[in-house]
């Protein structure tokens, strides 16, 4: 658990110049390590689109509730006025 | 939805003043909110300034970009200060498979490191959301969940590239 500790600081950047100067040994020492950096990257990656995603279907629902829902017509009839 | 019903009609009017339709409108608003929320939350933006003209700006710069590149499919890649780390990953389909993935078998790894990274949430707050005992249990349970995603999307990619070669 402190190796992917340590990986997150170096991807962010976060470590101090010794720590990075040991993690950057460790790179080289360690044969499989590189490989779990790139792999740690690709989480990242993956929990950015998968955020993003789930932030786009929030914005959409309320997307849905201000232009699906009686209550928001004047609202809604306002907007669509705009382009017909 | 108070942010939606104050901004919408802003950048709605902008959108059909320059000919555009109701959902180009749509999808350059709701593109906007996105980049205002991650710029928001890495305080890379001050957050009293008018929230309409800030989200106006970004609809009138996407808007601006879409003409430019002759794309009607915009991309909110370019307003990305994620780490620099993250440019080279595109979403070639065995990614997409793996996210589904996650989606269905990891969510609540994935919502934990969501509150994490990408809502750039205080531990403290993280902890009482997902009901950990403390923050210390919090930040245990981030990195068991990150070894345990990437362990995931290790076996996974391999076997979708597998299968896709």
């Amino acid at each position: 658990m402190n190796e992917i500790k340590q990986i997150d600081d170096h991807l962010f950047n976060l470590a101090t110049v010794e720590e990075t100067l040991l993690f950057e040994a460790m790179l080289i020492l360690d044969p499989g390590l590189p490989n779990k950096v790139l792999w740690q990257k690709k989480v990242h990656s993956l929990v950015h689109q998968y955020s993003r995603k789930k932030l786009k279907a929030e914005i959409e629902s309320v997307h849905r509730k201000l232009f699906d829902e009686p209550a928001h017509r004047s609202f809604s009839q306002k907007i669509l006025n705009l382009f017909y | 939805m108070s942010l939606y019903k104050k901004a919408f009609p802003v950048v709605a009017r902008y959108v059909s003043k320059m000919g555009g339709s109701f959902d180009e409108a749509k999808d350059i608003f709701q593109d906007a909110l996105v980049i205002y929320y991650e710029k928001s939350v890495s305080e890379a933006i001050v957050l009293h300034a008018n929230e309409q003209a800030y989200l106006l700006g970004i609809a009138k710069h996407l808007w601006a970009k879409k003409f430019k590149e002759n794309l009607h499919q915009v991309s909110i890649e370019a307003y990305d200060d994620e780490p620099k780390f993250m440019e080279d990953e595109g979403l070639e389909p065995s990614s997409i498979k793996v996210l589904h993935y996650l989606e269905t078998a990891g969510q609540k790894c994935m919502d934990l490191l969501k509150a994490f990274y990408y809502d750039k949430l205080p531990v403290n707050a993280i902890a009482r959301l997902f009901g950990y005992s403390g923050e210390h249990s919090a930040s245990v349970q981030k990195y068991k969940c990150l070894e345990k995603v990437r362990e995931t999307i290790k076996e996974k990619s391999l076997a979708y590239e597998d299968f896709i070669e």
